[in-house]
């Protein structure tokens, strides 16, 4: 596995979108490509390549789940960790999300000097 | 922009802005919500109601997850458990049309409220004490024709932890006002003119600093007209300047008051919740008296609103079991109820209690009542337990603070880390340049560490030139980077004495809570470190073991 460089992150919220890159890109030094939409994501993911999705759970027309679902269809998704990032914290839903490929679940609120470090972590455990 | 800023506060800056930001938003966002909620309790279509009701849902579900992380905690936990309840009712809407109003009585509570910045522990996030710090940084403008004069100001605010701008006309100083208002203003004498101006365009009074070459009479006066809150002539005494800024902000932002409302009456107590918050008063309430003690310890109210009639325990009998405990004693109690009777009244307050307010009351004389109790209250507890020269705490009263803190993360299993900070070779400050210039590095080290801890942070001064802080779920990593910014800034600060310029460092032991700490055992260790650090060769920060 290379090393964690580019983050696609899907997110409706525009306040979240910009605190999420500032967060990622200023303090983790990752390269970051921001959608506001899962169609959004379908569109620009292969023209980015990224290393690490991290995907909002409840978005408008095309939720979390459903724009993983269709990532999938897409382009390979083995070489790319996927995380979700959600407000709800109940055990089994983790467990539900990890049973659609994702990795672990971003709980939010989250705090912006601790996303890049998070983030990390995710990823460490799965390849490190 | 300041060329020599560090980059992590580059990103504070950057932060913070995208915390106005948000605080914008919700200034729409609210009243938004608030409208859905009329219209959801106006309604009698259910096909609208559900379109409706699923929208708040949206919204609530929205802030809940964003709220915390631009330092909204409080918002985002309210907004989390009205999501729930929307939810259980979109669940319920075929069987149950009716019954809501409480959950509407709530979410319209909520949007009316005046939500402020905070440290964020209510979403169970640590907000690390660095990028909270940069949400209370203020921005000071200087008018200053003396370029290097202004420079130098600039850069002492700055370390400060000020944002600070220095110009040298009023034509730029004027082009930046329009762009963005400071929190204060430094003019020189020349700019007066133009500072009374702006202060008559305004509806409340920008803080403003007048600096002059000589302290004239005439000079003097035109400054108090444009509303000058202080005057200072050159060779000016950055220190003693700073003082008074200090004191500025003080004043026009005190905490708000915390008011603990016990009343088994739910509506009523909502009902006089919003009116408390509507005057910027912190609010919570509790219609099970049981409750009192975990509410008295943790929200650590300055006035305490009792029902008279509760079913399980009378207000009186509730207020001496308050009076029980010696570290209540300055709290002010006052009764609510719909006693008339002056003969009731007098014996209800000679159990215990301060006042009586007599339902029904009016807005602004509840208000009124609760602020003048709160008020007194507050400088009352703050001239007993404030040390006059620094204003911050003195030794006893830290110490108790330590314990406070102590307990708290022993209850939640959280962590926090405790500070002894002394200033190097104090003695010789005093015998070289006089002890009002050592009163002077005393009084600047404690400014500078009220502005740069959080406002959760607990801060003493522990003996003549030895500080002890308390910083809450701030891990010993997070306060070795707080404190060394510290250290730094205070060793670039430029004392004024009577023989010239001079500047003084000082030196810190850290030491984190463990899971059994006694205070008397991490105060040690604290204070071990900082002999290290003193022993290392002093100006520096070490953790302890």
């Amino acid at each position: 596995m290379s090393e964690l460089r580019r983050i696609l992150h899907v997110e409706d919220d525009p306040s979240i979108q910009a605190v999420a890159k500032v967060a990622l890109e200023a303090v983790g030094g990752f390269t970051v490509l921001t959608c506001a939409s899962g169609q959004d994501a379908l569109d620009q993911i292969q023209g980015f390549a990224p290393d690490f999705i991290l995907l909002d759970v409840m978005m408008p027309d095309m939720d979390g789940p459903q724009t993983l679902k269709n990532l999938r269809a897409i382009v390979d998704l083995s070489q790319i960790a996927v995380a979700f990032m959600t407000a709800k914290v109940q055990p089994d839903e983790i467990e539900y999300y990890r049973t659609l490929g994702a990795l672990d679940v971003i709980i939010k609120p989250f705090d912006p000097m601790q996303l890049a470090a998070q983030v990390r972590r995710i990823w460490s455990q799965a390849y490190g | 922009m300041d060329e020599k800023t560090p980059p992590l506060s580059e990103l504070q800056q950057h932060l913070q802005l995208l915390s106005a930001k948000f605080s914008e938003r919700l200034k729409h966002e609210l009243p938004e919500l608030r409208g859905m909620a009329q219209a959801l309790r106006n309604t009698q279509d259910p096909a609208d109601r559900k379109q409706l009701l699923t929208r708040v849902r949206e919204q609530l579900h929205k802030l809940s997850g964003s709220a915390g992380t631009f330092g909204f905690g409080t918002l985002g936990k309210q907004a989390r458990e009205l999501e729930l309840q929307a939810v259980e009712w979109l669940e319920h809407l075929v069987k149950q049309e009716q019954g809501h109003s409480a959950f509407l009585d709530r979410l319209e509570e909520m949007t009316q409220q005046n939500f402020v910045m905070e440290l964020n522990a209510a979403s169970g996030q640590t907000v690390t004490a660095v990028s909270q710090a940069a949400l209370n940084q203020r921005h000071i403008y200087i008018l200053e024709h003396e370029v290097e004069l202004g420079e130098n100001l600039r850069q002492t605010l700055n370390n400060f932890g000020y944002i600070a701008s220095h110009f040298a006309s009023v034509e730029a100083l004027d082009e930046a006002i329009r762009e963005h208002m400071p929190d204060a203003l430094i003019i020189e004498s020349q700019g007066l003119e133009y500072a009374a101006k702006l202060q008559a365009q305004r509806n409340d009074a920008l803080s403003l600093l007048v600096v002059a070459p000589q302290d004239d009479f005439s000079t003097q006066l035109q400054a108090v007209r444009a509303g000058a809150m202080g005057f200072f002539c050159k060779p000016l005494n950055f220190s003693q300047l700073e003082n008074r800024l200090e004191r500025c902000f003080a004043q026009q932002q005190g905490d708000p008051y915390r008011v603990l409302i016990v009343d088994d009456d739910l509506e009523l107590a909502t009902r006089y919740s919003l009116v408390l918050r509507g005057a910027n008063m912190q609010v919570e309430i509790i219609n099970d008296p049981a409750m009192i003690f975990a509410h008295m310890r943790d929200f650590n109210p300055e006035v305490v609103l009792l029902d008279v009639n509760m079913p399980t325990c009378k207000g009186p009998e509730l207020a001496q079991i308050i009076r029980f405990n010696d570290d209540w004693l300055r709290i002010p109690i006052i009764y609510l109820s719909a006693e008339t009777d002056i003969v009731r009244q007098m014996s209800a307050l000679l159990k215990a209690g301060d006042d009586f307010v007599t339902k029904p009351i009016s807005d602004n004389a509840l208000i009124a009542t609760v602020f003048a109790r709160a008020q007194r209250a507050r400088l009352l507890s703050n001239a007993l337990s404030r040390d006059s020269l620094t204003g911050l705490l003195k030794h006893a009263d830290i110490k108790d603070q330590l314990a406070v803190e102590l307990e708290r993360t022993q209850r939640k299993s959280s962590i926090a880390s405790v500070v002894m900070l002394d200033i190097d070779h104090f003695k010789q400050v005093n015998d070289n340049h006089g002890h009002s210039a050592g009163d002077n590095v005393i009084r600047s080290l404690a400014n500078l560490l009220r502005q740069r801890l959080r406002r959760v942070d607990c801060l003493g001064r522990y003996g003549g030139e030895e500080f002890l802080a308390v910083l809450p779920d701030c891990d010993a990593e997070q306060a070795l980077r707080v404190l060394d910014e510290i250290r730094q800034r205070f060793s670039e600060l430029c004392f004024l004495s009577k023989d010239g310029q001079f500047s003084v460092t000082l030196s810190a032991g850290i030491a984190m809570t463990r899971s059994a700490d006694t205070a008397g055992e991490l105060l040690e260790r604290a204070d071990r470190a900082l002999y290290a650090a003193k022993h290392n060769g002093r100006n520096q920060v070490q953790l302890g073991g």
